[in-house]
């Protein structure tokens, strides 16, 4: 079985967004609900200043502390699936503990207070259990694995796309969007990258090109510090999670 | 409710229950909690799901016409993808274009035709719309139309149009008015859009064009005031070939001008801040410093007769000893204008040091091949086109014209002609009847604006003032003037005595003042030619195919246009009643490509569909080493006579780039007039102050698109809101960037309300502390301010930046100066 690994080259990444919304209509988050956000810093100032941005997806840690903290076992890694994190929906009871353990900030709470008024909840109503049930919902459905759209009270996660990642040939070294027998069981974020910042692949095969990137390109993980060993690998200058304080706090009077 | 749910979630916990089909498989070491809590009947496991079908179709978010994939299972569509067979698009998307599903579903949309009930018309005046059938509301049109024609004063019937995409929509506008007797059938928006860098390309080289450019060979990129990795279009393309020139090898090197930080500047390898409107002055100290140092393309531009003469700064040539070669006017260019302006003067006009100017301009000069391109930045003020014309000129110095790793011009499809010709349908009121003495209420092509392409900013004044008459009805097709016009309460007032007619899915602001309400489907809906828009020159044409049938009573526009031909007397009826449809339209196009089969085997209607998409590479034309070469079949190898360089590619009066314009030299009288330009200099590529508007303010205010303005539609999709403006955290508005020091002097702390204020009146925002721009110069991104639009659009965010923008409008090319206003900052 695989590993599923992705690499993130900020070289090339150029800050637009796309993986943010491809993974919120394939997914179908919430607004605000980004599984797939992306981070801007800035600092200096006029007339040298710079800015910079980080995409963040979840780094499907090989030891996930989410996963250690989780009182019901809802959240999961599964070997036999990429070594994917997952949420089991119908056990996750919504104590929120993985959020605060998750060094990266990529879990979410959706049922709360919406980011935008009105609420869409109530604009696409659901009938079925769902928190809402927008018209243009994937039918793509597995609550034991956090996918499709959640019910309330619980908490939710990027899953790399398992649902078509899981349809991917035995044994097949990297998911590039641009081979075509291939492209449909690529995550969102990566099958649309215009840039091509991002790939797909498994780590424990040396013949990926994942591997030859990370190797080549130097290949780093956020925060290695606290161990968990993300499965998500940052290539270029300045890769790592900038130390610039966010821009709306910097001049704080 | 939602304590509730969570309570219920609680005990759901506390009734431990046997795991069923779940495979948890929680492996990790250390774990001691609890297993296998589940309600049986609530455990959710995958489900099983409906064929799904993918149909073409291209995103219609903003005017790059990327292919998209529109995936449909069991007749809902729930995913968007890039085409990968579409050249555009190439399997990817922006930000946008996965959202296009809201288009489809926005709750807000029209759900079929209606009329007015309520005759007063302003912001706050319910339409009080009642639904109508297709047929009323089209009688209703066309007994206005025809009524109008019998009176003989079908000119005050105009048809307005934003983003047109073929011949099955807008294109259809100017046939409209030719057969119906009207010279305002085809008002476009491009006044307000981009004119300016299609004009200084008119006046320099002699395609009145946005360019073709080949990013794939660049070696180095010199963007002005472009927000390349924000809105340059191709947008998602411009994103690819960004990838790939940054990682080629040689890497494709980048400076990047611009008023404020943006990612195109925190991406490139260098970032230079400009004073706005002053972006010629800077592109003219680049080619001094270009033709100082000797670092012009001899084979392209030419050389001095003798090796030994050379520019020097202050120091004239005699025209004689320089050999143009594909060029006009070079050395009266030098002695009028260029000697005189070193990186030193322009440091003091732009603000950019003169050592980096320098910098800048050795490597543009030195690495082939090079690219300068710009958009309105540099052309949204009074000196707007000879600030692009100046820039433009760079492009002419490093030979990059036609070469490869250069740009170009865009080629048109190969369409088969429509099922009708118009001439044939021409009745005597059309040929010979008084509307033809009239001129456009816009005033294009007049001495009040001899140059312009469109001139739709100056409808609403021109209707109030009835100069040079009033306006009886008036169609909107994709725009939206009332709120996106600078000084759009013009309009406000404009329209409130014309018969208005709005075409838009959408509730906008128009539609708050329509009559009549045609609404059009969302193009995931339509069938319809999409040709596209400058690219890398190649012809090609994508096409929209309906991933589902229209779901609500909608009609495609060019259908409506053509059930409104069918019901106006005399020929016209006939005419229409040939095209009979759009489909019948589309497939007559499609008859074209069985000639001319595209390189993925499109050739006819069913093949066209299937793909989505024809084109045929290669360009036609490329200059090698300062000769031109036409395509053969295999290679680049006929080489063309100066006359056809004229006529296909350099279409200048003298056949050449011109350094001083022919055409401008013809409206010589008109420029001296309306700019103080002296006649003799009108034509000259050269620095002229920009006329800021706005009044005695002291701050410049900028208003720029993000990558996720979507023509009208972004502020009214949830998902964009949430993330509309990520470089200062604007997920749930749009801030005003205001440098710190600015905010300070004038008492404002980081998040209070501003008032932003303008001769023409003042807006509200919340400010936001970016220490990266300018402390001269307010930034706040173009979306929201809107009084009508959508649930989620009305009264949200910021004022609408137009309305504190005035009305003023580069007098070349006609574009509204909309970043050229000065504004005074306050607590609000």
């Amino acid at each position: 079985m695989a590993k599923w690994g992705m690499v993130i080259d900020l070289d090339k990444c150029t800050g637009c967004q796309a993986c943010t919304t491809a993974c919120s209509m394939e997914n179908n988050t919430l607004p605000g609900e980004s599984w797939q956000d992306v981070l801007f810093y800035n600092a200096g100032e006029y007339p040298s200043a710079q800015m910079k941005w980080l995409p963040r997806p979840c780094m499907q840690c090989e030891n996930p502390s989410c996963v250690h903290v989780c009182p019901t076992r809802a959240t999961y890694k599964d070997p036999d699936a990429g070594g994917i994190v997952f949420v089991d929906w119908n056990k996750c009871i919504g104590c929120k503990y993985c959020m605060i353990a998750c060094p990266y900030g990529v879990r979410f709470y959706a049922d709360e207070k919406p980011l935008i008024e009105p609420d869409i909840r109530e604009t696409f109503p659901s009938d079925n259990g769902q928190l809402w049930s927008p018209p243009y919902q994937n039918p793509e459905e597995d609550w034991r694995r956090g996918i499709g759209i959640q019910p309330p009270g619980v908490v939710s996660k990027c899953t790399f796309c398992y649902h078509k990642v899981r349809l991917a040939p035995e044994g097949v070294a990297d998911l590039d969007e641009d081979n075509p027998e291939v492209k449909e069981y690529v995550p969102a974020c990566v099958r649309t990258c215009a840039p091509k910042a991002r790939y797909f692949g498994d780590l424990d095969n040396p013949e990926s090109q994942v591997n030859q990137l990370i190797g080549d390109k130097h290949g780093v993980r956020l925060k290695d510090h606290t161990g968990n060993r993300p499965q998500v690998y940052y290539l270029g200058a300045g890769a790592g999670v900038p130390a610039f304080t966010p821009a709306d706090r910097e001049h704080d009077a | 409710m939602k304590l509730f749910q969570t309570l219920l979630n609680r005990r759901r916990f506390l009734q431990s229950s046997a795991a069923v089909g779940a495979s948890a498989g929680a492996v990790t070491a250390g774990i001691t909690g609890l297993t296998g809590l589940t309600l049986v009947e609530q455990a959710r496991a995958q489900t099983p799901r409906g064929e799904t079908v993918v149909t073409k179709n291209v995103c219609a978010q903003c005017p790059a016409r990327c292919g998209i994939d529109v995936y449909t299972t069991d007749g809902s569509v729930h995913a968007i993808y890039g085409d990968t067979g579409n050249p555009i698009a190439n399997g990817k998307l922006c930000p946008k274009g996965h959202l296009g599903s809201y288009f489809l579903y926005d709750p807000d949309r029209f759900k079929g035709p209606m009329k007015r009930t309520n005759p007063n018309k302003g912001r706050d005046e319910d339409p009080g719309f009642v639904p109508i059938s297709w047929d009323e509301a089209l009688d209703t049109v066309a007994e206005r139309l025809n009524d109008l024609r019998r009176r003989g004063e079908s000119h005050r019937f105009s048809m307005f149009y934003g983003r047109g995409w073929g011949a099955s929509d807008a294109g259809m506008q100017g046939t409209f008015g030719q057969l119906y007797g009207t010279p305002n059938a085809a008002i476009g928006h491009s006044s307000m859009c981009a004119d300016g860098s299609k004009k200084a390309k008119h006046a320099t080289d002699g395609n009145n064009s946005y360019n073709s450019y080949d990013y794939r060979n660049t070696n180095y990129l010199l963007i002005i005031g472009a927000s390349f990795l924000e809105a340059f279009r191709p947008y998602n393309n411009v994103m690819q070939m960004w990838g790939h020139m940054r990682s080629k090898s040689p890497k494709t090197r980048v400076t990047t001008v611009d008023v404020r930080m943006n990612p195109t500047m925190a991406a490139s390898d260098r970032a230079l801040y400009i004073k706005p409107g002053t972006d010629g002055a800077f592109a003219l100290a680049i080619a001094h410093v270009i033709l100082t140092e000797g670092l012009w393309d001899r084979d392209f531009v030419g050389d001095f007769t003798n090796p030994n003469l050379q520019f020097v700064a202050g120091r004239r040539v005699s025209p004689s000893v320089f050999n143009e070669k594909w060029v006009h006017g070079l050395a009266d260019w030098w002695n009028e204008e260029v000697k005189d302006r070193t990186p030193e003067w322009a440091e003091s006009v732009t603000s950019i040091k003169a050592a980096d100017i320098r910098r800048t301009a050795v490597e543009f000069g030195s690495t082939r091949p090079a690219v300068a391109l710009f958009e309105r930045g540099a052309t949204g003020h009074s000196n707007g086109t000879y600030n692009g014309m100046a820039i433009h000129s760079l492009n002419a110095l490093v030979g990059s014209l036609f070469a490869e790793g250069g740009l170009g011009y865009q080629m048109g499809p190969s369409y088969g002609s429509l099922p009708a010709d118009a001439d044939d349908y021409l009745d005597d009121y059309a040929r010979n009847g008084a509307w033809r003495e009239q001129p456009r209420i816009d005033m294009k092509g007049t001495e009040r604006w001899p140059m312009v392409g469109n001139m739709m900013q100056e409808c609403a004044p021109n209707h109030l003032a009835g100069d040079p008459y009033k306006l009886d009805t008036a169609m909107f097709f994709y725009t939206n003037p009332i709120w996106s016009a600078p000084n759009p309460q013009v309009w406000e007032e404009a329209l409130k005595d014309v018969f208005v007619i709005d075409t838009s899915p959408f509730p906008g602001e128009t539609a708050m003042y329509a009559d009549i309400v045609l609404p059009d489907s969302t193009y995931l809906e339509r069938l319809q030619d999409i040709p596209t828009y400058p690219f890398e020159g190649w012809p090609m044409a994508a096409l929209r195919v309906p991933a589902v049938e229209p779901i609500h009573d909608t009609k495609m526009y060019g259908d409506v246009i053509i059930e409104l031909g069918k019901r106006i007397e005399g020929p016209t009826a006939d005419y229409y009643r040939e095209l009979d449809n759009i489909e019948n339209v589309v497939r007559h196009l499609a008859a074209g490509f069985a000639d001319d089969p595209g390189d993925n085997g499109v050739n006819d209607f069913e093949t066209w569909r299937e793909k989505g998409v024809w084109y045929k590479k290669p360009y036609q034309w490329r200059q090698i080493r300062g000769e031109f070469y036409e395509w053969d079949g295999q290679r680049y190898a006929r080489q063309m006579s100066e006359e056809e360089v004229q006529q296909q590619l350099l279409k200048t009066p003298s056949g050449k780039f011109e350094f001083r314009s022919g055409y401008l030299e013809e409206h010589a009288d008109y420029i001296e007039r309306e700019m103080g330009i002296p006649r003799a200099r009108a034509g000259l590529v050269q620095w002229v102050e920009p006329v800021h508007t706005g009044g005695d303010g002291d701050l410049h205010f900028v208003t720029p698109k993000t990558p996720l303005h979507a023509e009208g539609r972004g502020a009214n999709i949830p998902h964009n809101i949430a993330i509309h403006q990520p470089i200062v955290g604007g997920r749930n508005t749009v801030y005003l960037e205001v440098h710190p020091q600015t905010a300070k002097e004038r008492g404002i702390r980081n998040g209070d309300r501003v008032r932003i204020t303008s001769d023409l009146g003042s807006i509200e925002a919340e400010c936001r502390y970016v220490a990266s721009h300018r402390a001269d110069t307010l930034v706040l991104p173009f979306e929201y301010g809107h009084w009508a639009q959508g649930r989620w659009a009305k009264d949200r965010g910021p004022g609408n930046s137009s309305e504190i923008t005035a009305n003023v409008s580069d007098p070349i090319s006609g574009l509204a100066s909309y970043y050229t206003g000065k504004v005074r900052l306050e607590r609000a």
